[in-house]
Formats: C-alpha cells, sequence, structure tokens
C-alpha cells in the first residue's frame, strides 16, 4: 500500500495551485456575479496545456491518468468551482471518443480541443430525462448517408460555447431490452438546424455556461455515429464511473477551498477579545471539516487509482466517493459560512460563493438518491443500472 | 549553441514565525523557484523557441530538496540540469556568492556555454552577487540587471538594456561568452504546461559532488557564517490607508497633524 503522490503528481498539483491562485482567483467573483463564460482564462488555460489533460499525448493532451485529472480538479475547484469547471470540462464528451471513436474522429475533435481551439459538452439529458437515462427521447433517423436528429436536450454544460457535442439519440427505438437502441452522435454546433439557448439565473457555478440544445431537422454525416449504433447507453456507462469519479474531485476541491478560508479567517477575526479560533466550539468546526474532507479524498483517491488498477471494485467506490465528497462539500461550505457569521453572508468572501456552488456536485452526474441507489443495488448483487 | 542557467530555491517566512537558535523553524518556511531564475529560465527557454539548436542547462548548488524547482525548471522548457552538493557544503551556515559562484564555474568549464544566464539575485538572501562573481571567475564578458534582451547569435553579441537606478536604462552590446543577470519583468514566465511535467520527469539530472566538480572540500575557503539569528523589536505602527486619492489624501493629513507634522 502506498499512500503518498509521486514527485510528479505533487508537481502537478503545486503548479495548478500557482495557476489558480494568479489566474483565476482575481476574477472568480467578477465572472461569477455576470455570469460570464471565462475566455481569458480558458485561454490561459490552453497555454498551460490544461484542457487536454486526459486526451493521449498522441492527440495533443498530456495523457494522464483518472487520478491526476482528480489532482487537477480538486485544486481549481479548491480555487473556485465556477470557472474549475469550465476549464475541467472543455472536454466532456472526450471520453466516449478515446474510448469508442475512430482515428479520424480523434484527430479531428481531439486535438482542436487539447489545443484550446474547440470546447466540448455531453448531451444526456432532456427536458423529461435527467435521473432515468433510458428514456432519451432524442430522436436520430438515417437518410441515406447522414442522421437527421430531431429533439431537445436539457442543461448542457457548455451547451452555448461548445463547438461540438457527443449526444445520446435514440437510433432504433423498436430494438428489445432497455438499455438497446441508443447511440452516441457527435452534432457540430454550426449544423443547420441547430440551436442553443443559454440558461441563466442559475445558482452557483456561475462561470460555467449551461444551455438548452434545440435540434430541428439536425443533418449529421454517418461517420459522426460514436462507437456502435444502439450501444451508444452501455457505451456512456462505461465512463459514468471516471466522470463521478471527475465530480468527487470537485466536492473534495470544494471543501478544501472553503475550510482553508474558513481556517484563515477565524485566526483573523476577533470578538470577546480574542480569535474566534479559540473557542473550542470552531475548533471543533474546523476539525469536522478538514477530517471529514480527508475521508471524502481518500474514497476519491482510491476510486480514481481504481479506474486503471482495480475496475471490479470501481462501480461501487465511484458512486460512494460521489456520494459522500459531494456531501461533505456542502456540508463545509455551510459550515464555512458559519465561521465567517455575517461577512460569510455576502459575496466579498470566497465562501459565499462555495456555498452556492457546492450543491450541484449533488445533483449532476447522478443524484446523490442515484448514488445510493447503485451502491445499494451492488451490495445486493443486482447489477449496475439505476 | 549552449545556454547555461542558474537555478535556485528560494526561501519565505511566514508572517508569524519564531526562531529557535540559529534557524528559522522549518514550519513557517516554504521553498519555491527563485523568482528572479524564474525569469532567466524563460528568457533562455524563448531563445531555444527562437533559434535552433539551443541547448539549455541548468546548474544548482543545493540539496536533493531542490530538485523540486529544478523539475520546474526542466517542465518550463529545460533540456538537462546538473545539481551540485556535497557533505561539506551541508555543514556552511551560508553559502557566500564567491563560493557558490566558484562552484558554478566549475561546471560551466565543463559545459563551455555560450551564454549563462542567472537571476538578479535571489529572493531569500539578496545578495545579488553570485552573477558576476561568476563572470570574473570565469573570465567572461557580462552584464548585470538585464531587462531586455536581443541575442544576434551568428555575430556573437547579445545587445541589453541594463535597469539602473532613478529610472536610466544603459543599452550595451556584450560580446558572448557572457554571464548576464536577469532582472524581473523582462519577459511573462510561462506555467510548467502538463506535457512539459510529463516530460520533465524523465529528462537528465546530474547530481555531482565537489570531488565530481574538480573541487576541494578541504579548499573551500568559505567566507561567511551566521552569527546570530533574532527577531527585531517592533518599534512602532504603520498606519494603512486604502482607497483613492480623494479620500485618503484628507486622512493622511488628518494624520499627521493628529501627530504634530505643521505646515
Ligand atoms: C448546472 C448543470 C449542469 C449540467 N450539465 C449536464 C451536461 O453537461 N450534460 C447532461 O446530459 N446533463 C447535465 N445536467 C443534468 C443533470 O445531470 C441532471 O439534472 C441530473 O441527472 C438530475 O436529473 P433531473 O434534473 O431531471 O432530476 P430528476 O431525475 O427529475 O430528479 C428529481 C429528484 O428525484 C430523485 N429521483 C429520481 N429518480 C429516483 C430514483 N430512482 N430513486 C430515488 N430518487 C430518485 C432525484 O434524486 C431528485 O432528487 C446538468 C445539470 C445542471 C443543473
Amino acid at each position: 500500500m502506498d499512500y503518498g503522490l509521486t514527485d510528479e503528481q505533487q508537481q502537478i498539483r503545486d503548479e495548478i495551485r500557482r495557476f489558480a491562485e494568479n489566474e483565476v482567483a482575481p476574477v472568480a467573483s467578477e465572472y461569477d456575479r455576470a455570469e460570464k463564460y471565462p475566455h481569458d482564462v480558458m485561454d490561459e488555460a490552453a497555454k498551460m496545456g490544461l484542457l487536454g489533460a486526459n486526451i493521449p499525448v498522441e492527440y495533443g493532451g498530456a495523457g494522464y491518468s483518472t487520478l491526476e485529472t482528480a489532482l487537477i480538479t480538486e485544486e481549481l475547484f479548491a480555487v473556485d468551482p465556477g470557472i474549475g469547471l469550465c476549464i475541467t470540462s472543455a472536454a466532456f464528451g472526450a471520453e466516449a471518443l478515446i474510448g469508442f471513436g475512430t482515428e479520424e474522429q480523434k484527430e479531428e475533435y481531439l486535438e482542436p480541443v487539447a489545443r484550446g481551439d474547440a470546447i466540448m459538452g455531453t448531451a444526456i439529458s432532456e427536458p423529461d430525462v435527467g435521473s432515468d437515462v433510458s428514456s432519451v427521447a432524442t430522436r436520430a433517423e438515417k437518410d441515406g448517408d447522414e442522421w437527421v436528429i430531431n429533439g431537445s436536450k436539457m442543461w448542457i454544460t457548455n451547451g452555448s460555447v461548445g463547438d461540438y457535442f457527443v449526444v445520446l439519440v435514440q437510433t432504433d427505438p423498436e430494438a428489445a431490452g432497455r438499455y438497446n437502441g441508443f447511440s452516441q452522435i457527435i452534432v457540430e454546433a454550426d449544423r443547420d438546424g441547430f440551436t442553443a439557448e443559454k440558461i441563466t439565473g442559475k445558482m452557483g457555478i456561475r462561470a460555467s455556461d449551461t444551455a438548452e440544445l434545440l435540434f430541428d431537422d439536425v443533418r449529421v454525416p454517418e461517420e459522426n455515429l460514436v462507437g456502435n449504433r444502439g450501444g451508444g447507453f452501455l457505451q456512456l456507462m462505461q465512463f459514468f464511473d471516471e466522470t463521478r469519479t471527475a465530480v468527487a474531485a470537485q466536492g473534495v476541491g470544494i471543501a478544501k477551498g472553503a475550510t482553508e478560508r474558513a481556517l484563515e479567517y477565524a485566526q483573523e477575526r476577533e470578538q470577546f477579545g480574542q480569535s474566534i479560533s479559540e473557542f473550542q466550539a470552531i475548533q471543533h468546526k474546523l476539525a469536522d471539516m478538514h477530517t471529514r474532507t480527508e475521508a471524502a479524498r481518500q474514497l476519491t483517491y482510491k476510486s480514481a487509482w481504481s479506474v486503471d488498477e482495480a475496475e471490479d471494485q470501481l462501480t461501487m467506490l465511484a458512486s460512494m466517493a460521489k456520494e459522500f465528497a459531494s456531501r461533505v462539500a456542502v456540508d463545509v461550505a455551510d459550515e464555512a459560512v458559519q465561521i465567517h457569521g455575517g461577512a460569510g453572508f455576502v459575496d466579498d468572501f470566497d465562501v459565499e460563493r462555495f456555498y452556492r456552488d457546492a450543491k450541484i456536485t449533488q445533483i449532476y452526474e447522478g443524484t446523490t438518491e442515484v448514488q445510493k441507489n447503485i451502491i445499494g443495488r451492488e451490495l445486493l448483487g443486482k447489477g449496475t443500472f439505476s | 549553441m549552449k545556454i547555461l542557467v542558474t537555478v535556485s530555491e528560494s526561501v519565505d517566512v511566514d508572517d508569524d514565525f519564531e526562531v529557535s537558535e540559529m534557524a528559522i523553524d522549518e514550519r513557517y518556511l516554504t521553498y519555491d523557484l527563485n523568482e528572479w531564475d524564474d525569469y532567466a529560465i524563460e528568457e533562455a527557454v524563448q531563445i531555444g523557441e527562437e533559434i535552433d539548436d539551443v541547448e539549455v542547462v541548468t546548474v544548482t548548488i543545493g540539496p536533493e530538496r531542490t530538485e523540486e524547482v529544478i523539475r520546474q525548471a526542466l517542465a518550463k522548457g529545460a533540456d538537462r540540469a546538473v545539481r551540485v552538493w556535497d557533505d561539506a557544503l551541508e555543514e556552511a551556515s551560508v553559502l557566500d556568492p564567491a563560493t557558490k559562484a566558484r562552484l558554478v564555474a566549475a561546471v560551466a568549464r565543463e559545459e563551455e556555454p555560450d551564454l549563462v544566464l542567472t537571476g538578479v539575485q535571489s529572493g531569500d538572501y539578496s545578495f545579488g552577487a553570485t552573477g558576476v562573481a561568476l563572470a570574473a571567475e570565469m573570465d567572461y564578458e557580462w552584464a548585470a540587471v538585464v531587462n531586455n534582451l536581443d541575442l544576434d547569435a551568428e555575430a556573437g553579441v547579445a545587445s541589453v538594456h541594463r535597469e539602473l537606478e532613478g529610472g536610466v536604462e544603459e543599452l550595451s552590446d556584450v560580446e558572448l561568452p557572457a554571464v548576464l543577470t536577469i532582472q524581473t519583468g523582462i519577459n511573462d514566465p510561462r506555467y510548467a504546461s502538463l506535457r512539459g511535467i510529463r516530460q520533465a520527469q524523465s529528462k537528465p539530472l546530474d547530481v555531482k559532488t565537489l570531488g565530481d566538480v574538480g573541487v576541494d572540500a578541504d579548499d573551500l575557503r568559505l567566507s561567511l557564517s551566521l552569527s546570530s539569528l533574532y527577531e527585531p523589536e517592533t518599534e512602532g505602527e504603520a498606519t494603512l490607508l486604502e482607497g483613492g486619492p480623494d479620500e485618503t489624501a484628507g486622512e493622511l493629513a488628518e494624520l499627521l497633524r493628529e501627530r504634530g507634522v505643521d505646515a
């Protein structure tokens, strides 16, 4: 058993932290308030090669594994979850192409993302389809050598800034079995009939772009199919373990950032003639926050490690890490605001933003309830699908 | 062409710290790449990106811990690194610039660089002398506090701007081989890219003892030693006025009047 990070992993963590402190922290509030996508920060991140962290080296990325990607996510989210998500989501959907894409698709779609010239996304959810992914209704029909797509996708990260999306569609509704008949198809944002409507008024991660995508007879060439026709659901499921581990890392980062700020504030703020950090009640809060963050981190790292090293235990671990770390993020951000008192209730202090940002980690990539369903099913030996 | 860049770590002390005996407790210290060296590395790497066949070699006099900042330099684009350390150096409380220059020179004699870039100073000790001492040791041309560098590799001439006191800039041409001490602001140092970090792990980092570079440990002639270390008493308090001049000018006048300064 080895509990330490390698020199390389520490170097990644330190450099990301430097980047986040210098490039992200000073502008985090501004983008949050304006609900604006941080194109300037993205350019800086691209220069550092941050946007293709998990894209293989031969397609211009750094080829890092789930564990290194989790470290990157944690550090970025510890400084600002909104911009952190913009950076770590620029390659959303890339894992499907890495796993199932053709050589041509990888070159065409992965390289621009790694260079910072394109942003991508994954479109699964629909207005009537959330936790029950198997009810996806967006339809793709074959017409000659093209796919014709109709329907809409809801809550899509990078929806109005993205250049292309891996879209889960129904291609064979008559297929037998609940999980068959779906396919993943790449849709470029400049296709006729494609529109994206930005969703505003989000509670948190406001720098991150979220949109509804509308497909009105959108035609794409048949080569845009990713992997197997009819195998889309299974392809998607393969990567849920990785993407859930990534959200767990987001939660760890948020908890870490909130704890750091609370610790700093507690030592500065004086009441009753002493630093509030002298009060045992505050010390106990800080101790709890720190302990739970570390517990979430260990679960997350173990899940990330399992992606490459022990796949048989992965599904349950990924759900445990996602569920626990997101809960810790919400609780710790809450306590961080409490330690700040009134100051934590206004946006002069980062903890106000962390408090709002934390909640999403319990919702996307499978809600808390869905994660518990999965853990329960795995425990009872009933198989993976929720 | 070959460029040798000196790379060192610099220690940052927390605002609150404790002195125990002759040292500040490790708990209050953070080690990082010396800020000036960051600019020197960037300058060398940029030269390598502009002209063909440039090898950037870093040299560090420091213990194993400094490999952290050496890997940073490698991740930012240096090709390989040399680190010199020895038990004999471990015992020294402070390494004086002349000794450092002597050791770097020993490496430079082996490497025979066309250009040596050092930081103007290190952020902790701020001697600001290693670079020029190295030039003297090597009998190289030199220019200190360089904030603009235009290299004509073919002609073997570096046209530099030197930042002098009072905002004066001096322009001069320096013939290679030369030592230039690099000032902050000369460029915009990059972050190590993820790919760079990955590649850095397999770049050569040679560790050498004094003997390896031909220096006799008994003949180190260290000229500095630390005799005492203490925290000075706070003698006054600073008042910080925040805001634009329209608000703070009045506050300042008020303060000066209170303290008995009358115009
Ligand atoms: C900011 C943001 C970004 C997003 N980004 C993307 C994206 O990039 N791509 C994408 O495809 N989607 C994205 N989503 C959608 C997200 O994945 C869904 O919101 C999520 O899966 C939940 O679906 P839902 O909102 O329809 O909630 P529902 O599924 O309607 O759930 C409502 C409630 O019912 C509970 N529930 C549902 N089923 C069960 C069950 N079987 N047992 C117990 N409880 C249950 C849920 O846990 C929840 O509490 C994003 C959402 C947001 C808010």
